[in-house]
């Protein structure tokens, strides 16, 4: 089968995680395609497919998983996205990838690691989470600063609460306003995501950050970063475009000359330096 | 130099031996006075003299709009069943044979797709000699294309020397035997242009402050006619419409256009290429500098259809020429 031919799977789980959020579990029919499109590594995409409604790329959210199990996070705002809000246990989609590059989970080795999450950014940083803590000790201190427009934005906050009382992770939320209705979780202020990064203590020599959130918050989490000592190299974001075919050839997901889908969409800053249209 | 040779008189006997191996197309004025490919009938000459057809024969291996997948519910996702004959392209001049080998680099790669490839088994190139316009830069410009063909036909005063490009053009070869004698040619009576064989160095970011993005910008209609016309132009989005029964659906591809608004939005309508001047500098990075893996391999093959059908009179060269003078 060619990797622009989607295989067939079935939505078996489906978790409201917001308003216009939801978290679904999927199962890939076939298990020997399973094996392929549900093996990734965390910041990689695919491509998900709402037969007679259309095809988009998205980032995997949860752990690679040999029983062809993939878990998608996925906010109702475009035109395969908003019917997907009707769709129920059952239903019939396609799958194809993964594709991409993810996260350098080699190069993570014994660093120390600042997770940084904008809004819907924490899906593919979801699963690098899962992933560092399911070998917890290969890496050193892990940080993850998460911020959102407003409480009820905040996607997996029940899992965040399990995080805190593990001890071996620093979890700190920031809502960029206050809702008066809702209580707020510990460790959460009411800040943009940048100032988090002022009340940090790393040591920059040894910490890589990895980023995803709305291209809006990447300039200012980057010079915040390189302000607190760490260098261009240290650095990887996740670049949202709209990959359309994932295999260079549609021609929607350049940044410069590099293509997101087969060059990204995680790359070091290093990298994106002087690109033109690679940061907001 | 010894060479192959078929006297210009029979031409229409070359064009009858090929027509029994598929269907023939090549380049004809039509009533309408545009030159197209299109299918030769028995005895018509084609329009040799013709510079350039109005659209290049990239037509035939991306339609403007096809089916890539067709869904049912009982089967799933299905690739078509395309149907190709085999066809023949006669007259394709060099630059349109180097646009297909660029087309053959991004569709042919790892993952080949599979509708292309297809298309294209079917294909055999026939080739022949041109001199270039005022239009034209093939000659001027530093390129790494190389064409690929099966037959190429260098014209000279009197006829065209045949040299074979591939294991199927030699077989062709063979078969035209009735037709080929034998001749001695000045070696240097080439005339024929590939440009110059060669990839560029890596090149520093664009600079978007250069005052020539927004004239170009300014005086730019937004009209997509140079990515039609462009042999190497291939993007494509990719649509997809249920049927009314509910229980099926088909996919297609069809033709984008980088100079488009919609062409880099997403959902909820941001778009990353806002003003007109960043999708010009979008195309000029596809066109001279390369995306992804074919990075530092220009694709403009100097063919001149964008400079010709630019109703604004619009032309990247100069300025390619000064920004990638330091590479050539």
């Amino acid at each position: 089968m060619n990797a622009s031919h989607p295989t067939a799977a079935t939505i078996t789980g489906v978790r409201s995680l917001s308003a216009d959020t939801t978290l679904f579990t999927l199962t890939c029919n076939d298990r020997a395609a399973a094996g392929k499109v549900a093996s990734f590594l965390p910041g990689q995409f695919l491509e998900l497919s709402l037969p007679g409604i259309g095809e988009i790329p998205v980032s995997y959210c949860g752990l690679p998983s040999a029983e062809g199990m993939i878990e998608l996070c996925i906010r109702h705002v475009g035109h395969v996205t908003s019917p997907l809000h009707r769709a129920a246990p059952g239903e019939a989609v396609g799958v194809r990838g993964p594709f991409g590059h993810g996260f350098p989970l080699d190069s993570y080795e014994n660093q120390d690691l600042l997770l940084i999450a904008g809004g819907l950014g924490m899906a593919p940083l979801r699963s690098l989470l899962l992933a560092l803590l399911k070998q917890r000790r290969r890496w050193g201190e892990l940080t993850l600063l998460y911020g959102a427009r407003e409480m009820g934005a905040l996607l997996f906050l029940d899992e965040l609460r399990q995080l805190a009382l593990r001890g071996d992770i620093t979890v700190q939320l920031a809502v960029d306003h206050r809702t008066h209705c809702l209580e707020g979780p510990p460790n959460c202020r009411v800040a943009l995501l940048p100032a988090l990064l002022d009340q940090l203590t790393i040591r920059a020599e040894r910490t890589c950050a990895a980023l995803c959130g709305p291209p809006v918050v990447y300039p200012y989490l980057v010079t915040g970063l390189k302000r607190i000592g760490l260098s261009d190299e240290r650095i990887h974001l996740s670049l949202e475009r709209h990959m359309k075919c994932g295999l260079g050839r549609c021609g929607h997901c350049a940044v410069g000359t590099l293509l997101c889908c087969c060059d990204g969409p995680v790359f070091s800053h290093a990298r994106l330096r002087g690109v033109e249209g690679a940061l907001a | 130099m010894s060479v192959h040779f078929i006297t210009a008189n029979r031409l229409l006997q070359l064009l009858h031996l090929l027509r029994q191996r598929g269907e023939l197309h090549a380049p004809l004025r039509g009533a309408d006075d545009v030159v197209r490919f299109a299918p030769l009938a028995a005895g018509i000459l084609p329009d040799l003299d013709a510079l350039r057809t109005l659209l290049p024969p990239k037509k035939y291996l991306l339609p403007p709009r096809e089916t890539i997948l067709t869904y049912r519910d009982d089967t799933n996702y299905q690739e078509p069943q395309v149907t190709t004959i085999p066809l023949i392209l006669f007259g394709l001049h060099p630059c349109d044979l180097a646009g297909i080998g660029y087309l053959d680099r991004i569709f042919l790669g790892e993952d080949p797709d599979p509708v292309y490839a297809s298309r294209r088994a079917a294909l055999t190139l026939i080739g022949t000699s041109c001199s270039p316009d005022q239009f034209c830069s093939c000659h001027l410009q530093p390129s790494s294309l190389s064409a690929s063909h099966d037959l190429f036909l260098q014209k000279t005063d009197d006829g065209f020397a045949v040299s074979s490009g591939s294991p199927g053009g030699d077989e062709l070869l063979g078969t035209l035997a009735e037709l080929i004698e034998e001749r001695e040619l000045a070696a240097d009576d080439t005339r024929r242009y590939f440009g110059n064989q060669r990839k560029l160095p890596p090149q520093s970011e664009l600079d978007p402050s250069l005052p020539d993005w927004q004239e170009l910008a300014e005086h730019c209609l937004g009209c997509g006619a140079c990515s039609i016309c462009c042999p190497t132009c291939y993007c494509f989005d990719v649509l997809e419409f249920g049927g009314l029964d509910g229980r099926s659906a088909e996919r297609l591809r069809h033709w984008d256009n980088c100079l488009f608004k919609s062409h880099a939005q997403v959902a909820g309508g941001a778009s990353f290429q806002k003003d007109r001047a960043q999708r010009f500098r979008y195309r000029y990075r596809h066109k001279y500098r390369g995306f992804g893996q074919l990075k530092g391999i220009p694709s403009c093959v100097g063919c001149g259809r964008c400079r010709e059908v630019c109703p604004a009179g619009l032309d990247l060269r100069p300025l390619a020429e000064r920004l990638e003078r330091g590479a050539s």
